[in-house]
């Protein structure tokens, strides 16, 4: 499985995440190019469906980054997605999917490491669990 | 305030249809919605009465074709009653309304709800074709008297049911640990509840209610510890996808559901729908790609969205015209999900949703592997 190279979907809200992404890309940091950013207002607008549809289609991992506790934008949105994302967590492992397809960090403007170093360690833990089981067949 | 109300020849259906028909005759309700058998006893549906005289209604039927809940959401959901009107459903159904009231769905005010003890229900099928001779209320009341077993009648969800006792009912009309060939309990539990039950002659209540609750729980946790300990074996992707197969994107079991409440549901919007570049395109990913594919990303995300607030009421299931046993699945899940947040649909009107509050102290999630 060495030439296995995992797509990652990350949905990065616009006013941490985003710009740690950006941050990292203007510093000249290096990480992996699995990642497929998605802007989105708040990580709190990530509904359950858009995380399920990522991993239905076949993507590997789906990873979620909003602002630290008490930074949100609009004032609790991580919070709740904390709380979504033990849900869907919950829900995968009891549909016997790997719940570590998913991940949600905090990730700030000013956190371009973390942002590169969080691609590097989940695309490192996906290479290891291999492809999605659901990236073939028409279920 | 409670006590019993003596019926003659133990024919409880009409002594509680008798009682409903005193709340509307001395005025303390303006109308009563309630289980009513069509004249032809093959069919019961909710209706709202008005007309003393026009209540026929039986309680003992064992039939729930639709959710009570969602009726009471539709009647309220715009502005809440002026006047009291009373709603007799089944436990299930109140803690499903409790739920949904946190949803915004329904208003309370003005709404007495009546319960009752619930022996269960049949599917709407079993229901309307019983075998010559059998009459659907004698088969519960055989049940109620005699304990005899009656689930190959029941609805599965009902054969397991976790709460077959209402709570947070204003009035709840007592079957268990009564004797039910000379009358039956009726217990007041809020203010509203007391003013309708003013004035109605009642006996003191001497039985071991608690003992004869406790009893039917006990049958119906062992059942349901079975059960969701049988359905180990639908897990893994493969498996659920086949669990599945047969649905035919009808979204039956979404609008049976009373917690299913988006007037604008994703799935029926266009965010799914593509040009025919995009959709060759997706085939392409996997070489094949199932038309409609929608089925198991809208069972998954129904799941998602609504498990937390599920009542096991068994309404999607009753609704699927391709007979998956849709609780099977969503049993053991929605048991898993709702311990994870610490969460028990419709019992308390005062805990707020889960996933409308948080802790600023729980993060466990965040970075997990």
């Amino acid at each position: 499985m060495d030439d296995f190279e995992p797509s990652v979907v990350a949905f990065l809200c616009n006013w941490c995440s985003y710009a740690g992404a950006d941050l990292a890309g203007t510093s000249r940091l290096k990480y992996p190019a699995n990642v497929r950013p998605i802007r989105v207002m708040c990580s709190g607008r990530v509904d359950p469906v858009f995380v399920m549809e990522a991993l239905k289609e076949g993507i590997d991992g789906v990873l979620v980054a909003g602002c630290h506790p008490g930074d949100c934008h609009y004032q609790s949105g991580n919070y709740k997605t904390n709380r979504k994302i033990k849900l869907i967590k919950r829900l995968l492992s009891d549909l016997n999917v790997d719940p570590g397809r998913v991940r949600f960090e905090y990730i700030s403007a000013s956190e371009g490491q973390k942002f590169a170093d969080t691609v590097t360690d989940f695309v490192a833990q996906l290479k290891e669990m291999g492809p999605n089981p659901l990236k073939e067949g028409c279920k | 305030m409670e006590g019993l109300i003596l019926v003659k020849d133990g024919d409880i259906a009409s002594g509680c249809n008798e009682l409903f028909k005193t709340f509307l005759t001395s005025g303390k309700l303006e109308a009563i919605l309630v289980s009513q058998e069509t004249p032809n006893g093959k069919m019961a549906f909710p209706a709202l009465i008005s007309d003393p005289e026009k209540l026929r209604s039986n309680i003992l039927s064992p039939i729930l074709p639709v959710s009570e809940a969602s009726e009471i959401s539709r009647m309220t959901i715009n502005k809440g009653s002026d006047k009291p009107v009373g709603v007799v459903i089944r436990p299930c159904q109140v803690r499903a309304l409790t739920e949904i009231v946190k949803l915004n769905q329904a208003n309370l005010e003005n709404i007495v709800v009546i319960s009752m003890d619930c022996p269960g229900t049949m599917d709407v099928n079993t229901f309307s074709n019983l075998p010559e001779g059998k009459v659907p209320t004698d088969i519960i009341m055989d049940h109620l008297l005699k304990g005899t077993d009656i689930d190959q009648y029941l609805r599965s969800s009902c054969r397991t049911c976790k709460d077959p006792v209402p709570m947070n009912a204003d009035i709840t009309i007592g079957l268990f640990g009564v004797d039910l060939g000379s009358g039956f309990l009726v217990q007041a539990h809020t203010e509203s509840g007391e003013r309708l039950l003013e004035g109605v002659k009642l006996e003191a209540y001497k039985g071991e209610r608690e003992k004869a609750i406790a009893k039917v729980r006990g049958g119906k946790d062992a059942k349901r510890e079975a059960f969701i300990s049988s359905k180990k074996e639908i897990k893994g992707i493969e498996a659920i996808a086949d669990f599945y197969d047969k649905c035919v994107n009808c979204h039956n079991c979404m609008n049976a559901c009373p917690i299913c409440y988006c007037k604008e549901c994703i799935f029926h919007s266009s965010v799914f729908d593509s040009d025919a570049n995009k959709y060759v395109h997706r085939a392409k990913n996997k070489g094949i790609m199932k038309m409609p594919d929608g089925a198991l990303l809208f069972h998954i995300t129904r799941m998602n969205h609504m498990i937390l607030s599920c009542v096991e009421c068994g309404l999607c299931e009753q609704a699927c015209p391709s007979n998956i046993p849709l609780m099977d699945l969503l049993i053991p899940v929605a048991e898993n999900a709702q311990r994870e947040l610490d969460y028990y649909p419709g019992k308390d009107p005062d805990e707020k949703l889960p996933m409308v509050v948080f802790r600023e102290d729980e993060y466990r999630s965040v970075g997990e592997k």
